[in-house]
């Protein structure tokens, strides 16, 4: 158990190198997007000694090194700033938004874990019939579809043809306006978990321990339940992790095109509204919630998996 | 040959996936002579039998897959952005792969403190989901066709480095590295003549399983308007400007869907089947 805290500890050490890199590359980053802010927010009819007293005023003439520092000290004491565009506090606007993309997230993750999980069993157990080349078949579709055009089919099925479902919008997060986005993301997120699944319990089926069940009588089924799916959990838990910061991508596609109020939606309305504190703050988060997910995928990794050594 | 007839005797669609992708190869190389019409060519009005008509027509005989709002030919716009899509898939993976191998070749030669360096960069890309690091890149750099192809880079190699610095890692204990090593060769040397050559494998497959994201980041960037700019024709931004017309023109998003989602499946399918057929357990 120490063993295991001084390895939590020691992974989140090794997390500052590359939150400090973060931060810099995306200082830079937005650094380098052309357009002058001062005289963006100034306006196009303000004078020149407008837009430089707001440029001295907002600091953008000091050296760069500075700036920077100014952005990580803010950052970390969760001063995130004003968005342009909002004109409200960034800290304020943050967390309403932030649930928005989990409830989205968490939903599409926890459906497809079943989906995906129930098809990849099904898969595995009649390996090489019709049915596991049909249900591959359909998993290699739903990853192969570019997100942003299923979304527009799914759209054009249910809400122009049958007329069931609202095409966009947000309500309040778990009500009829999820089920076209969740269903969206499903697509690509349940085609891969059911290839990991698939694969992970025919890895299993070809143990020992699996043999000597079935040569004690036990039938196939209970074989399935019993030992084989136990053990394909691990893969599967583990694909579920990677999945949700892989998705990331995709629910920023999905909330722009469903409207969905989330992160994705956020940063990128401050991206082409060129809102730099907005998008610093966003694409850092983002980024964060990426990482300290990496982390607890390989943390969980080494809770299921005693063969896992702690040190390196 | 045998080995390869035989492949496709018992993998029927990946047979069929083989020639889509070969087709695909095809249309972009021959696009000026596939296209029906001029991909540019505007004609917002017609007369049909007598009654005038407004763009965007249906798919017909005139128009195969109809036309846009302007009257411009869906069919030829798709060949275009087809060969658009192809030639950014080839040239933005194919310069991933340098940017990542050569980067990933020196920290898994080295080790030490450049190999920890660059793979905690590599941790620093990765973490910010591609689609919005590439949507940052184009718009520094003001969306265009280089633009993506800068932003697929920036996005795809620092998979690649790590994929081919454990790659490398696991070549240099073998025991010839050290012989070479041994016989005075230096370092520069066996990287490229001895280490490299064995990577060959996993760079290649890497390339071509690579090249159906790339041809998604070229759609998805100009599908958000960040990526190819009117009036060329990218897959992407034709299926973008269909959204307005959803309801009474479901074809000018639906079809360039289609074709990109086709040869993205195609390139999956062939590639699975092949790595499925190679892997030693494929007859259990």
């Amino acid at each position: 158990m120490i063993k295991l805290f001084s390895y939590i500890i020691k992974r989140l050490f090794s997390l500052i190198p590359i939150i400090i890199g973060l931060s810099i590359l995306i200082f830079a980053f937005l650094y380098l997007i052309p357009g002058d802010v001062a005289r963006m927010i100034a306006g196009p009819s303000a004078t020149d000694e407008v837009v430089n007293s707001i440029r001295m005023e907002m600091g953008l003439n000091r050296p760069l090194y500075i700036q920077y520092f100014d952005f990580i000290t803010d950052f970390l004491t969760g001063d995130f700033g004003k968005s342009y565009q909002s004109g409200n506090l960034i800290k304020n606007e943050i967390p309403q938004v932030f649930i928005r993309t989990l409830q989205l997230a968490i939903t599409v993750q926890i459906i497809s874990f079943f989906v995906g999980g129930v098809l990849g069993i099904i898969s595995a157990i009649w390996r090489k019939t019709i049915w596991d080349r049909i249900i591959m078949a359909i998993s290699v579709s739903g990853l192969s579809l570019p997100l942003f055009w299923s979304a527009l089919v799914i759209q054009l099925i249910f809400s122009i043809y049958l007329g069931v479902l609202p095409p966009s919008g947000y309500e309040s997060g778990f009500d009829q306006f999820i089920i076209l986005p969740a269903l969206t993301l499903m697509l690509p997120n349940s085609g891969m978990l059911a290839r990991v699944t698939r694969s992970a319990i025919i890895d299993v089926m070809n143990f020992d321990y699996v043999r000597t069940a079935r040569a004690k009588g036990l039938n196939n089924f209970w074989v399935v339940i019993k030992h084989i799916v136990r053990n394909a959990l691990i893969p599967m838990i583990t694909m579920t992790g990677t999945n949700l910061s892989r998705m990331m991508g995709g629910v920023i596609m999905i909330e722009i095109i469903f409207t969905w109020p989330g992160m994705g939606k956020y940063v990128y309305d401050a991206l082409l509204s060129k809102d730099l504190p907005a998008l610093q703050t966003a694409t850092m988060l983002i980024a964060i919630l990426v990482i300290l997910i990496n982390l607890l995928v390989d943390l969980s990794y080494a809770l299921i998996d005693p063969r896992i050594k702690y040190e390196e | 040959m045998n080995a390869f007839l035989n492949f496709f005797k018992k993998e029927p669609l990946a047979f069929l996936a083989l020639i889509v992708v070969v087709l695909y190869i095809l249309i972009a190389i021959f696009a000026p002579f596939i296209a029906t019409h001029d991909p540019f060519e505007v004609k917002t009005s017609m007369e049909v039998e007598g009654e005038k008509v407004y763009a965007p027509y249906a798919p017909g005989a005139r128009h195969w897959f109809g036309t846009d709002q302007l009257g411009r030919d869906l069919f030829s716009r798709i060949v275009y952005g087809i060969r658009i899509s192809i030639f950014v898939g080839i040239v933005a993976r194919g310069l991933s792969m340098v940017v990542g191998v050569l980067i990933g070749l020196f920290a898994g030669f080295y080790g030490g403190a450049l190999d920890n360096i660059v793979m905690r960069i590599t941790d620093v890309f990765i973490s910010i989901p591609a689609i919005l690091l590439a949507m940052i890149v184009t718009l520094i750099l003001s969306p265009s066709l280089t633009s993506v192809i800068i932003a697929i880079v920036v996005v795809g190699w620092p998979k690649v480095a790590r994929l081919v610095r454990g790659q490398v890692m696991s070549i240099t204990t073998n025991d010839y590295i050290e012989a070479t090593e041994a016989l005075g060769a230096n370092n520069l040397r066996i990287i490229f003549k001895h280490v490299l050559p064995n990577c060959i494998g996993i760079i290649i497959v890497s390339f071509s399983m690579g090249i159906p994201g790339a041809v998604m980041y070229e759609a998805g960037l100009s599908f958000f308007g960040l990526g190819i700019q009117p009036p060329n024709p990218s897959l992407g931004s034709i299926i973008s400007n269909g959204r307005g017309y959803l309801m009474f023109a479901p074809w000018y998003s639906i079809i360039p869907g289609i074709a990109l989602a086709l040869f993205v499946l195609s390139v999956n399918v062939l590639g699975d089947t092949l790595i499925d057929y190679y892997d030693p357990t494929y007859n259990r």
